[in-house]
C-alpha cells in the first residue's frame, strides 16, 4: 500500500503575530514554527495504518523553506518512511489551488492508496487544499474526519458535522480524508525514532518544477480586527466589586433605570 | 585472689571442646559466604558502575555510618535504640574475640594472658552492661514492632526469628555467666564486676554445684549453636544487612548530590535507554535492594506516599530487589507500577534519610527514561504538551519565546546580545519570566541587584528553559538539546558569574551541565545577597515580619543550602516561626521531578498539606526561594482555604520592601 500525508509548518499559535509589509500576509519574524496541529492527527492515522497493514509505504510531504525540513523531521520520527520537500520560500504567496495543483502534480503518477490532509491550517485555514488534491486525481474525498477504519480496500469514515451529529461516510481507495482535531492522540517520537529518521531519504524539489497552473484568487489584505471596546475585569473585595457593577451598569445601559 | 576468670571454664580447653567448637564455626562461615557468593551473581546482573574510587573517602564514610550509626541514630526512638543495641551487641563481639585471642592464640602459643587485673574487671564490667543495654533496646524494638506497632512497619517472620535469635544468644549468656558464678566467685570482690551477672549467679546458687555445673556446659553449648544460627541467619534473613547495608555505605555515592548520570544519545550501538529490565540498573541499585531493612523512614517521608499515591520508595526497592532476585525477565515498569514511578517528585527525603545509603531517585528517573524516550509516555497528556511546548518555544507553558525577556521592560537591565559586559547573568527560568506570580520575584532581584550596585545581563528571548523538568520526567533527550543550545549561547558571551533565581535552574546548571562542559560558576540568588549582605553592598532596613520558611527540597536537600535563605530573612526583620519538618526533613511542595507540568489527579494534593503545616505555626507568611513553591503555595493557600490567614511570598520580596 502507498501512503502519502501532507503536512504544512505554521507558527505556534501562542506567538506574537505582526503584518508583513505588504499587508499580504504575517511577517515571520520573531515565530516559533511547529506542525499545523490538524496534520499531526493526519500523521498519526497515516502511521496507523501503516502498522495495520503491514506492507506499507508512507511518504509526508510539505512546502515550504529549508525550515520546513525541521517539522518534516519530526513526521520522519512518528514514523513515515520518506519525505519529499517541495521547496518554496515564499509558498503564502500561492492560492490553495496552486498548492493542492503541485501536490497532486508530484501525487499524480504515484498511485497512493491513501492520501491523509489536516482538515485545514492553523495560519490560513482555507480547509481547500485536501479537497482541491482530491478532486485534481479525480478520487473521492472525506473532510472533517474524526475517525478512520480501513479494511478490504474501503475506508469508513466517522465525520464530524454541526451541532453534534456525526456521519458515516464510506468510499473505495484510492481516497483522500482531511483529518479533524481529536481523531486519534499523536505519537511522541521515541528516541531511537527520532535518531532513525535522521537517516531517512528527504528529497527536496523546487516548487516551480511542479507548478503547472495560476492561481485563482488573491489575498488584498491581512489585518487585525479593529479594537471595538473590550472585556473589563474588576477586582476587589466583593462588596466594592457589586458597587463598580452598579455604577458602570447606571452608567452605560438602560437596565437599572 | 588474681583478678580474672578461667577462659573456658568447666566446659574445658581439650579437642573435646575446640574440635567440634571449631567445625561449627568454620561451617557456618562457609555457608554465610557461599550463600553471599550467589547474591554477588545476582548483583552483578547489573551494569557496571564506578563504586571503587575514592577509597580512603569511601572507607571513612562506612566506618562513621557503622560503627557511629550516624545515620542509624537520625531518627530518635528507634534509631537510638538500634544504635544502642549496635553499640552493646558489638562490645559483646569484641569482647568475644578478644577471649578467643588470649584463649587460644596468645596463651597458646606464648603464655601470654591479658584478661586480667583492671584490665579484666574493666573488661567484666562492660560486657555486662553491654548484654544488659542490648536485652533492654532489644526488649524495646520487640514492643515497639509487635505492641506499639507504627503504621507501616511490617512484620515477618524474619522478625521473629531475628528477635528470637538475639533474646536467647543474650540470655543464655546470662545464665552461663550466672552458673559459672554461683560456683566461681560469689563471696569474691570480683562478682560485683558483673552485676547482672551476679543477679541470675544469686538466682541460681540454691542449687549444687554438680547442677550448676551440668547447667553451665549446656547451656555454653546451646549458647554456642544459637551463635551458629545467627551467622548461618545472615544470608538468609534481614540480617543480611550487618553486611550489606554496610558495604553499601561503603559504595556510597560520593556527589554531585542528586547528580544523575547522563546518557550518551548518540551511541548508536546502544538500542535502549533507561531501564525496563533489571540488567538495566547498575550493580549498586540491585546492592541496594538487598540492603534494604524495610524500616520505612523513606515511606514516613515520601510526599506522594503521605497524600495516598501508589509510591513508597521503600516499596519500590523492594519490588526491585523481587524482580533481581526472583523474577529477572520481569519488566521494572509493570513490577513498579508506572503510577508510583510517576509520583515522584524527586525530593529526595528518601535518600537523605535512608539509613542504608539506598539510591531511589536515579532508579525512578531511569524507570521514567525508559517509558519516554522508548515507549513516548507520560504520566498525562498535560506532560506530552508541556514537552511539545518546550520543544516550539524552549517552555514548557508553551507562551511564545519571543516575548520571554517582557518582564523586564522598564527595569533598565540590557540582554546580553545587546550589552555583554555585565557583572552576572541572571538566568530567569520560565516562571519567572512568564508567570505573572513569579515574574515579581524576577523585577525584585533586578532591583536589589541594582540597589547594591550590580550590573545585571539577561538572555533575555534566547534563553530557554534549562531542561529540568524534562530531564526529571525522563525525557534526557529534549534536556540535552535545551542544555546544549543554552551552554552554547552563554559561553559565546563570555560570562564570568551566574546567578539563578530558580532552584532548579541552579541544580540543572552547576551540577547537570557540568558533564556538557560548561565551567561558569553558579550561584542561587539567596545565597548571592546574603554574600552582597555580608560585604555591605547590599543594605536593608530591619523591619519585623512575623513568618514561616519552606525548605525547597533543590536549595535544601539537594544542594544543602538553608542558612544563607533563614539569613537574609532574619536581616530582613523576619522573625521565623519554624514549621515541624524544616531543612533536610522538609516536606516537598508538590511541583519537582517534573510535576509541575503534571495534574496531580491521584491522592489529596501535596501543595495543600504543606500550606496547612505552615498554617499550623500561626505565622501570617509563607516565605519560600523557589518558583515553582511559589506557584504551588499560591494554589495551595486557595486549595486549604486559608485565605486572608496566610500569604505565599518569595524572600525576595520581603527584601525588596527593605531596601
Amino acid at each position: 500500500m502507498k501512503i502519502l500525508v501532507c503536512i504544512k509548518q505554521v507558527p505556534d499559535m501562542e506567538s506574537k503575530f505582526k503584518i508583513a509589509g505588504d499587508a499580504t500576509w504575517y511577517d515571520s519574524g520573531d515565530l516559533a514554527w511547529r506542525m499545523n496541529e490538524y496534520d499531526e492527527y493526519a500523521v498519526e492515522q497515516a502511521v496507523q495504518l501503516k502498522s495495520q497493514v503491514g506492507d506499507a509505504d508512507l511518504t509526508v510531504l510539505c512546502i515550504g523553506p529549508q525550515r520546513v525540513q525541521e517539522t518534516m523531521k519530526k513526521a520522519l520520527a512518528m514514523g513515515c518512511d520518506r519525505g519529499v520537500h517541495i521547496a518554496d520560500d515564499e509558498p503564502f504567496k500561492k492560492d490553495p489551488f496552486e498548492i493542492a495543483s503541485i501536490i497532486a502534480e508530484f501525487a499524480t503518477d504515484k498511485k497512493f492508496d491513501m492520501i491523509f490532509t489536516g482538515m485545514q491550517s492553523q495560519d490560513r485555514g482555507s480547509a481547500q487544499v485536501g479537497i482541491l488534491v482530491a478532486e485534481l486525481l479525480n478520487i473521492p474525498s472525506i473532510s472533517t474526519v474524526v475517525d478512520f477504519a480501513f479494511a478490504d480496500g474501503k475506508v469508513s469514515a466517522k465525520r464530524e458535522l454541526e451541532g453534534g451529529i456525526k456521519a458515516l461516510v464510506s468510499c473505495a481507495t484510492p481516497a483522500l480524508v482531511t483529518c479533524q482535531l481529536g481523531m486519534n492522540t499523536p505519537r511522541y517520537p521515541t528516541l531511537p525514532n527520532i535518531m532513525k529518521a535522521k537517516r531517512k531519504e528527504l528529497l527536496s524539489f523546487p516548487a516551480a518544477d511542479l507548478l503547472k497552473v495560476e492561481g485563482k484568487q488573491e489575498t488584498a489584505k491581512v489585518y487585525f480586527p479593529e479594537k471595538k471596546g473590550g472585556g473589563l475585569v474588576l477586582e476587589g473585595a466583593a462588596g466594592d466589586l457589586a458597587d463598580q457593577l452598579i455604577q458602570i451598569l447606571k452608567e452605560k445601559t438602560a437596565v437599572l433605570a | 585472689m588474681e583478678l580474672t576468670r578461667e577462659i573456658y571454664w568447666n566446659v574445658g580447653h581439650g579437642s573435646t571442646t575446640l574440635v567440634p567448637m571449631y567445625i561449627l564455626t568454620l561451617t557456618a562461615v562457609v555457608v554465610l559466604l557461599r550463600v553471599f557468593v550467589v547474591r554477588i551473581k545476582i548483583y552483578k546482573q547489573g551494569k557496571p558502575v564506578e563504586r571503587f574510587d575514592q577509597r580512603s573517602v569511601r572507607i571513612i564514610a562506612m566506618l562513621k555510618a557503622v560503627l557511629l550509626q550516624s545515620k542509624v541514630i537520625r531518627v530518635k526512638g528507634p534509631g537510638l535504640a538500634h544504635g544502642l543495641f549496635f553499640w552493646s551487641f558489638f562490645l559483646l563481639f569484641l569482647g568475644t574475640c578478644l577471649i578467643v585471642v588470649q584463649a587460644d592464640f596468645t596463651d597458646l602459643f606464648f603464655g601470654i594472658k591479658f584478661l586480667k587485673g583492671n584490665f579484666y574487671l574493666l573488661f567484666s564490667v562492660v560486657l555486662d552492661l553491654a548484654g544488659l543495654v542490648a536485652i533492654a533496646m532489644l526488649g524495646g524494638l520487640l514492643a515497639r514492632r509487635y505492641i506499639v506497632r507504627p503504621e507501616g512497619l511490617e512484620s515477618k517472620p524474619d522478625d521473629v526469628i531475628m528477635h528470637g535469635l538475639l533474646f536467647a544468644i543474650l540470655i543464655s549468656g546470662f545464665v552461663i555467666e550466672g552458673a559459672r558464678m554461683a560456683v566461681t566467685e560469689m563471696g569474691t570482690s570480683l562478682a560485683f564486676w558483673s552485676p547482672v551477672g551476679l543477679v541470675f549467679a544469686k538466682v541460681l546458687a540454691g542449687y549444687g554445684e554438680e547442677t550448676l555445673r551440668s547447667l553451665h556446659s549446656t547451656t555454653w553449648w546451646f549458647h554456642l549453636l544459637l551463635v551458629m544460627a545467627f551467622i548461618v541467619a545472615i544470608p538468609f534473613t534481614k540480617f543480611k544487612h550487618i553486611f550489606t547495608t554496610s558495604f553499601n555505605s561503603l559504595f556510597a555515592d560520593l556527589g554531585p548530590t542528586g547528580k544523575l548520570v547522563s546518557l550518551d544519545l548518540e551511541d548508536e550501538e546502544v538500542e535502549s535507554f533507561g531501564a525496563s529490565k533489571i540488567t538495566d540498573l547498575t550493580w549498586k541499585d540491585i546492592f541496594d535492594t538487598d540492603a534494604c531493612t524495610q524500616c520505612k523512614r523513606c515511606q514516613d517521608r515520601c510526599p506522594a506516599h503521605n497524600t495516598d499515591k501508589p509510591l513508597s520508595p521503600m516499596k519500590l526497592i523492594n519490588q526491585l530487589g523481587e524482580v533481581a532476585f526472583n523474577n529477572p525477565e520481569e519488566s521494572l515498569l509493570e513490577a513498579c507500577e508506572k503510577d508510583a514511578i510517576w509520583s515522584c517528585t524527586t525530593c529526595r527525603a528518601c535518600q537523605d534519610i535512608c539509613p542504608a545509603a539506598i539510591e531511589h531517585v536515579n532508579k525512578i528517573v531511569d524507570m521514567r527514561r525508559n517509558l519516554v524516550l522508548m515507549e513516548g509516555e507520560f504520566p498525562g497528556e498535560e506532560v506530552m504538551s508541556a514537552m511539545e511546548n518546550t520543544e516550539v518555544n524552549g517552555n514548557p507553558l508553551g507562551i511564545g519565546y519571543a516575548s520571554r525577556g517582557e518582564w523586564a521592560e522598564g527595569l533598565g537591565v540590557k540582554t546580553l546580545a545587546e550589552d555583554p559586559e555585565v557583572d552576572i547573568l541572571y538566568f530567569v527560568g520560565c516562571y519567572a519570566s512568564f508567570d505573572q506570580r513569579n515574574i515579581k520575584i524576577a523585577t525584585a532581584f533586578i532591583k536589589l541587584c541594582q540597589a547594591a550596585g550590580i550590573k545585571v545581563g539577561i538572555l533575555g528571548k534566547e534563553e530557554k528553559c534549562c531542561g529540568e523538568p524534562m530531564r526529571k520526567m525522563g525525557n534526557e533527550y529534549l534536556y540535552q538539546t535545551l542544555a546544549a543550545e543554552n551552554i552554547e549561547l552563554i559561553k559565546g558571551y563570555g560570562v564570568k558569574q551566574i546567578v539563578t533565581s530558580c532552584p532548579h535552574c541552579f541544580n540543572t546548571l552547576d551540577k547537570d551541565y557540568r558533564d556538557l562542559d560548561f565551567d561558569i560558576p553558579v550561584l542561587n540568588y539567596t545565597v548571592y545577597l546574603q554574600q552582597l549582605l555580608q560585604n555591605g553592598q547590599l543594605k536593608l532596613k530591619s523591619e519585623e515580619l512575623s513568618c514561616t520558611y519552606h525548605d525547597s527540597c533543590y536549595l535544601g536537600r539537594h544542594n544543602n543550602i538553608y542558612d544563607a535563605p533563614r539569613q537574609l530573612i532574619e536581616a530582613a526583620g523576619g522573625k521565623i516561626v519554624e514549621m515541624d519538618k524544616i531543612r533536610s526533613e522538609a516536606f516537598c511542595c508538590s511541583a519537582g521531578g517534573g510535576r509541575i507540568m503534571a495534574e496531580e489527579s491521584i491522592g489529596s494534593r501535596i501543595n495543600i498539606k504543606r500550606v496547612e503545616m505552615a498554617v499550623e505555626t500561626g505565622a501570617p507568611t509563607l516565605l519560600s526561594n523557589c518558583p515553582f513553591c511559589l506557584t504551588m503555595f499560591e494554589d495551595g493557600v486557595k486549595g486549604a482555604d486559608v485565605e486572608g490567614k496566610l500569604i505565599a511570598r518569595d524572600i525576595s520580596e520581603i527584601l525588596l520592601e527593605r531596601l
